[in-house]
């Protein structure tokens, strides 16, 4: 290792300058905007205070949308790692076609949240979409269901997409955990008569935990924000009710001329992530201490 | 050893059935996408739908190509996506180099702030970086509608995910070959442009072709900064093609989706060993 205590902040001088500038012009910018009055063009007037955080708290839209957002997170990284853990325990076991495995569950990575909505936006078309007369042949449903005019039907459908393409993600991370776990210590436990489950409550899942850690945190940080399937798919509608915070805060800059609200929203946001990361932080170092 | 094949023959079956709900829903819009593509466009909106077309129907195509303006947008795509790879890549070099190389004050908040980086995602700063883009002078307005101020976004944002990426490989490259090298008299930095940089060649290969996909999948920054039809990327321009549209050409939209995603998707399914390797040791460490 290099005593110069320079060269190595010369090298991560160019990185560092240009993340900064892109990252906290706008951060202070949406500060900034948040405690003034903005107009639908953008024009800064006055000095406001907290007025845009009480207009958005007192916007039920809002509340029910940050009520949303924290059920879509949850149950989008639960069921993401729910599916993860299995197919990742699979992927690894030695079987004829495991490469093509591996390949096809990598494939929604590959191709752009926008894209997959829209595929799933045509394939549940209420008439013409492949769903409705797959479901029609197989006899699960009587008569054409109107999947995305419902928010009821609708969210769940945008969730079950949104565990769908963050599944390779997270078995990515899981293999590369399995791949560094040692294959002699299952032997031994096999020798000592532990039954399949046994390893894996008392092997694998220890051996795992970390990086199920840094799976739930990286995606908590992308699902909390992501804007695409959502956003191409209902727009946060029908009746604002499948909106979570980035679509309705898209809607307000963008759509309906509130900037400083939408502002106010993107701290909100900010804050929240900051809250679950510093909260993570902490218990990661409780149970360093134990 | 035949009880052993026919064992693998069995654990086979069995991990194939076990994946095959998760192989039917991943390979479900595949499908779709497919089918619609080369289905007539009067077969495409008639009701009753049917799975299969009656033939192939290869114009979609080129109608498609015609009416949406593909070759411009697609030109676009690519242009974006390789500058700010080359920009992302060749900024996140040094910085990997000096985090798998150096103990330095500072190091461990360099990695907490392209943490931060990572959390205030393109879609939490989209109003700010719209604001950054319209006050910066450009020619005769500022940076809103040009490929420059995305280019500069995706650089930036990409930067993390590139010096993770290459960190992780850089540290598994042996430093004895560089110290090699400086006994003979080359100076550190000549050591690492002729010894080290050959070495950690596919590592930048494999980091920059994932951080061109990841550009080229982007939304929401060209969503909000692109203006003009000659400027949109293929995502955009085939966003148009659905949202706020009365009648909607799915035969069409179809089949610039094909066009858009299977390149990427062959050579993301042909590399994507790689990225089991480099994320996990990267983000775990």
């Amino acid at each position: 290792m290099s005593k110069r205590p320079l060269a190595p902040w010369l090298l991560i001088l160019p990185s560092f300058a240009l993340a900064l500038f892109i990252v906290s012009y706008p951060f202070f910018n949406i500060v900034w905007q948040s405690v003034h009055e903005v107009s639908r063009f953008g024009q800064v007037r006055d000095f406001s205070g907290v007025a845009n955080f009480a207009t958005i708290f007192a916007d039920p839209v809002f509340m029910t949308t940050l009520w949303r957002t924290l059920v879509w997170t949850v149950c989008v990284v639960g069921g993401t790692v729910l599916v993860a853990v299995p197919a990742s325990l699979i992927l690894v076991q030695d079987f004829y076609g495991r490469g093509l495995a591996r390949t096809i569950t990598m494939l929604p990575w590959s191709i752009s949240l926008t894209m997959t909505a829209i595929i799933w936006r045509w394939a549940f078309n209420d008439e013409f979409g492949l769903i409705n007369l797959g479901l029609q042949q197989l006899g699960i449903i009587n008569q054409p269901l109107h999947w995305l005019a419902d928010p009821a039907l609708a969210f769940p459908l945008e969730i079950m997409i949104g565990i769908l393409v963050s599944v390779p993600f997270t078995v990515t991370i899981f293999l590369g955990g399995l791949s560094s776990v040692p294959t002699d210590i299952y032997e031994a436990a096999r020798m000592e008569g532990a039954n399949a489950w046994q390893q894996f409550r008392k092997l694998t899942l220890p051996l795992l935990r970390p990086f199920i850690n840094i799976a739930i945190v990286l995606n908590v940080i992308y699902v909390f924000n992501s804007f695409p399937i959502i956003w191409v798919m209902t727009q946060g509608g029908p009746d604002n009710g499948t909106h979570i915070l980035v679509t309705y805060l898209y809607e307000l800059a963008f759509r309906l001329g509130r900037p400083g609200e939408a502002a106010a929203v993107s701290l909100v946001m900010l804050l929240m992530l900051l809250a679950f990361t510093g909260l993570y932080m902490r218990m990661q170092r409780g149970e360093h201490a134990e | 050893m035949p009880s052993k094949n026919k064992s693998k023959l069995k654990r086979s079956i069995l991990c194939w059935l076990a994946l095959s709900p998760l192989v039917i829903v991943i390979l479900l819009p595949f499908a779709v996408m497919l089918l619609t593509a080369i289905k007539p466009a009067d077969e495409v909106l008639s009701y009753p739908p049917r799975w299969l077309p009656s033939r192939i129907a290869w114009e979609n195509f080129f109608v498609m190509w015609e009416e949406t303006q593909f070759g411009t947008a697609l030109k676009n795509s690519i242009v974006i996506s390789t500058l700010s790879t080359v920009l992302a890549v060749g900024i996140s070099i040094p910085a990997a180099y000096a985090m798998a190389r150096f103990r330095f004050a500072g190091q461990a908040g360099y990695r907490r702030f392209l943490l931060v980086t990572q959390m205030l995602s393109p879609i939490l700063l989209v109003l700010g970086l719209f604001r950054l883009a319209a006050a910066i002078p450009y020619g005769d307005g500022n940076l809103v509608d040009t490929h420059i101020g995305v280019i500069a976004t995706y650089t930036a944002l990409n930067t993390a995910f590139a010096v993770w990426m290459l960190q992780s490989y850089f540290a598994t490259i042996p430093h004895d070959m560089e110290e090699a090298a400086w006994l003979e008299g080359c100076s550190k930095p000549r050591a690492v442009l002729k010894v080290f940089l050959p070495l950690a060649m596919p590592a930048m290969v494999v980091t920059g072709i994932f951080t061109f996909i990841n550009a080229w999948n982007e939304f929401a920054v060209i969503y909000t900064l692109i203006r003009s039809a000659e400027n949109k990327t293929v995502t955009v321009q085939i966003v148009d093609l659905v949202a706020g549209r009365y009648t909607v050409n799915w035969h069409h939209v179809m089949a610039a989706a094909l066009l858009a995603t299977l390149p990427v998707a062959v050579l993301f399914s042909w590399l994507q060993k790689y990225l089991v390797k480099g994320l996990s040791l990267g983000a775990v460490k």
